[in-house]
């Protein structure tokens, strides 16, 4: 045999069985472990131990290439497969440890937020109860102004019914103060024209009633039964005008004052005798205990 | 005849010489322990018997160790340094272990701290 072709028998026979041997499992799993790692998070948060584990994987690779079998080959896949897993560990310490970091940033921002919030409740909470104590000072001395002026207007009240009693005849009903003026005294028989001197007694009421301005009065005129019931009527309306004209004149307010003509209907007095038909023959003027407006 | 006897001699001499030489050698070099030995140490500390999967590389590592002691006493002092590159890898892959469950469960707590805070305060 020819030695060249036997040398390069051997040599090839050599190279086709080193290329067949088995790959052992240490190596089989070191390359699992480091394509694992490098595929994982490892790349770019433990690089560090990514390359060391690829430099274990290197030299675990090419002690098979030189001793396929060793002992040495499968030792140092083993600490390939270890230092590839140690890469992957590492990468997920890193990551936890920022996902601690910024939970424990969270944290601080929600509690220095929920402090602010407390801190803004509080100051609401002292600003409403400071408006409510204003408000209720406010309203106190609203309540207090409210009844001195009921009190005063209630002492003008007295006043005027005792000046008023002076003047006329006034009585205390429960439709109110009412004051009768004799219709002989304010006009001439069966007109609805003031008298002069009864301007003078009108105007000594209407001096009285003016100071009683916030209450609304009621002029009734009234007549005795002479003459039919039409006439009466309107002479009664017509008087009962007449003497709310000359109040509004005087100043009172026009929305205050209502008039209207009862004619012979609500006799005072017996109308057979002539000082029963001249008690008739008047006009009241009747205050009334509030203050509401009449004409609104 | 004397120049034969010579180089058998001088071979013979060099042979006992080398023998003893590599013998000596061999002999004196102590296996070097310290790394696997103080990372068995270090995975210790850390609580890694405490946590499954590093329990089981700590584990690992203290019988690879003991392997090599095993194999350095037979005599073979280059297999026995090979095992205990096992028994590092093992047991710095014990503390990396051991860390990675502090670290989570550490970070679960910091979230969940975070979520019960909103929950009460919404």
């Amino acid at each position: 045999m020819d030695p060249k072709f036997l040398f390069m028998s051997v040599v090839c026979t050599g190279f086709i069985g080193a290329c067949a041997a088995t790959v052992p499992p240490e190596l089989v799993n070191a390359r699992s472990a480091y394509q694992r790692a490098s595929n994982g998070p490892a790349t770019t948060v433990s690089p560090a131990e990514l390359h060391v584990a690829r430099q274990a994987l290197t030299l675990a690779e090419q002690s098979f290439k030189d001793h396929p079998d060793s002992y040495r080959t499968k030792d140092l896949a083993y600490v390939a497969q270890r230092k590839a897993e140690q890469a992957t560990a590492t990468a997920s310490i890193t990551m936890d440890q920022k996902s601690q970091t910024k939970a424990n940033s969270d944290y601080q921002t929600a509690q220095g937020n929920i402090v602010a919030e407390k801190k803004r409740d509080l100051t609401l909470t002292r600003t409403a109860l400071a408006e409510s104590e204003r408000s209720g000072a406010a309203t106190a001395q609203l309540l207090s102004a409210e009844q001195v002026a009921r009190t005063e207007a209630d002492k003008r009240a007295a006043a005027a019914q005792a000046a008023l009693a002076n003047l006329a005849a006034v009585k205390d009903e429960p439709r109110g103060l009412v004051i009768t003026l004799s219709g002989s005294v304010l006009f001439a028989s069966n007109q609805a024209t003031l008298l002069p001197e009864a301007r003078t007694k009108l105007d000594q009421v209407a001096a009285v009633l003016l100071s009683t301005r916030e209450r609304n009065i009621t002029i009734e005129g009234h007549t005795d039964s002479q003459g039919t019931d039409a006439n009466n009527l309107t002479l009664s309306q017509r008087r009962a005008e007449a003497v709310k004209d000359y109040l509004v004149q005087k100043g009172y307010q026009v929305d205050r004052v209502q008039a209207r003509g009862i004619g012979e209907g609500r006799p005072i007095a017996d109308n057979t005798s002539p000082e029963g038909r001249a008690n008739n023959r008047r006009v009241e003027i009747i205050i009334s205990r509030d203050s509401q407006a009449s004409n609104p | 005849m004397k120049s034969a006897i010579k180089s058998a001699l001088f071979v013979s001499a060099a042979a006992l010489l080398q023998g003893a030489f590599g013998a000596g050698c061999g002999a004196s070099v102590p296996l070097r322990t310290e790394a696997s030995t103080s990372g068995i140490r270090a995975a210790e500390e850390v609580g890694a018997s405490n946590v499954p999967r590093a329990a089981l590389h700590l584990q690992l590592a203290k019988e690879e160790l003991a392997k090599a002691k095993g194999i350095a006493n037979d005599g073979d002092k280059d297999q026995a340094a090979s095992m205990l590159m096992r028994a590092e890898a093992d047991a710095e892959l014990a503390v990396a272990l051991s860390r990675e469950s502090t670290e989570k469960a550490e970070a679960i707590a910091a979230v969940d701290r975070v979520r019960h805070l909103q929950q009460e305060n919404p």
